[in-house]
């Protein structure tokens, strides 16, 4: 019988959240789990990474998966070195990440545990480790599941995956920062002669098109909500979205289901409640059949 | 055949937009402007020449600006070509890694058609800037 699901390891971005007012929603950071019977791909490893390494060593049955990175900030990267099955002789571990080679993964990855700010380096894990070039056409594949990647809006560069497992469409967009280059035209609007204006309506547009493309055709999408309003003011131009422009994008861009993930780790469980409550709002209001969901550390979500 | 004594401008955006953009921003200059809508479609022609100014932008559908540029330089044409970064992802750690690879401008998507004009007479001679 095939066993298919996707669950939560990390739900968190920026840095986890270890407070007793956070863990209904979770305090680790960015880790998802997608697996399809012993294949077995993890999306980020945040924290959340730890917990599920340590899951593994209970079990003998699987001892090679697939760790693909958005990018190397250390909310994404900072559960590798604690990742138990690394340091084992028997698993085959691949990692994939931005970079021009499989080289550059390497040194991305390795950077963070070198002396002084780790005591042990890459070198101490035992297990095989592969770091994967990156195909020419953006498209791989780990067993039955189907992978592909686009840069989204992140500082340097960062990875949105399309994943594709049985008849479903995921979508991982961890750290994205909706509708920047829009909000910028809108600011400086004033200022900008006629013609100008005529050039950089029609680049609003296109660019609209181009991010409602990067959500369509998504039966689940995981994406970066982490900011209120209020604090995406104080923090516009950091790389992540408004809750609210995720979910207006994803109801435009008919989305089944979208599961906010990335959680501030300033707020607390009762705050992401009303997060959460003022999404289901608008979708009510926008008559959408969008589904909404707070990402939840441990949630599993059948994939059939 | 192109005119040697004329200076080329390349662009490598995917924005159909921007291209309209640079054409606004070069019509007075005397240079030949040639737009590609993707780094790997602009591979077989940067491949064999060196324009007198590459414009990049960074968040493009496939490799993006940051690793392409990594890429050109790696190529002995490309070590000093003069390239500035056009994207609209204002962050300091793009401008850090543009840096780091020897662009020597970061402009913000959206700037004044006269930004572009600006920079291209900064960077070479033109009958109609000089």
């Amino acid at each position: 019988m095939s066993k298919s699901y996707l669950r939560f390891w990390g739900v968190r971005g920026s840095y986890t959240a270890p407070f007793q007012t956070h863990l209904s929603v979770g305090g680790n950071t960015s880790c998802v789990e997608i697996r399809v019977d012993d294949h077995i791909l993890l999306c980020d490893a945040g924290t959340g990474l730890i917990p599920f390494g340590n899951e593994m060593m209970q079990q003998k049955q699987v001892r090679n998966l697939l760790i693909m990175l958005t990018h190397y900030h250390w909310d994404h990267i900072c559960g590798l070195p604690f990742f138990l099955p690394a340091f084992i002789p028997d698993w085959h571990i691949s990692i994939f990440g931005p970079g021009q080679s499989s080289k550059d993964i390497e040194e991305y990855v390795s950077a963070q545990m070198r002396a002084p700010y780790f005591p042990v380096g890459t070198e101490t894990w035992l297990a095989k480790i592969k770091y994967l070039s990156p195909p020419q056409n953006h498209n791989f594949n780990h067993g039955p599941i189907a992978v592909s990647y686009q840069n989204v809006h992140h500082p340097g560069t960062t990875y949105g995956y399309r994943i594709n497992v049985h008849d479903k469409t995921i979508l991982y967009i961890s750290d994205n920062e909706c509708l920047y280059l829009e909000k910028s035209i809108n600011q400086q609007y004033a200022e900008m002669s006629i013609e100008e204006r005529e050039l950089y309506d029609n680049l609003k547009t296109e660019e609209y098109e181009s991010e409602l493309n990067l959500f369509r055709g998504a039966d689940i999408l995981i994406h970066d909500a982490q900011y209120t309003p209020q604090d995406y003011q104080a923090k516009r131009g950091w790389g992540h979205s408004c809750y609210i422009d995720t979910v207006n994008l994803a109801i435009d861009a008919e989305v089944g289901e979208l599961y906010l993930y990335h959680h501030d780790p300033n707020y607390d469980d009762q705050q992401l409640e009303i997060i959460h409550q003022h999404c289901e709002q608008i979708i009510r209001e926008r008559h959408s059949t969008l589904i909404c969901h707070l990402a939840r550390e441990g949630a599993i979500i059948d994939l059939g | 055949m192109a005119d040697k004594s004329i200076p080329i401008i390349v662009v490598v955006d995917d924005s159909r937009s921007m291209r309209a953009f640079f054409e606004r921003g070069t019509a007075q200059l005397n240079v030949e402007l040639m737009v590609f809508e993707s780094a790997v479609k602009s591979w077989t022609y940067l491949e064999a020449n060196k324009p007198d100014l590459l414009f990049l932008n960074i968040k493009m559908p496939g490799k993006d600006g940051l690793i392409f540029l990594k890429e050109l330089r790696e190529l002995p044409l490309h070590k000093e070509t003069t390239v500035i970064m056009i994207s609209s992802k204002d962050y300091a750690q793009d401008r850090t890694v543009a840096s780091q690879l020897g662009a020597v401008e970061f402009v913000t998507k959206p700037m004044p058609i006269k930004a572009i004009t600006d920079i291209i007479l900064k960077y070479i001679k033109t009958d109609s800037g000089n």
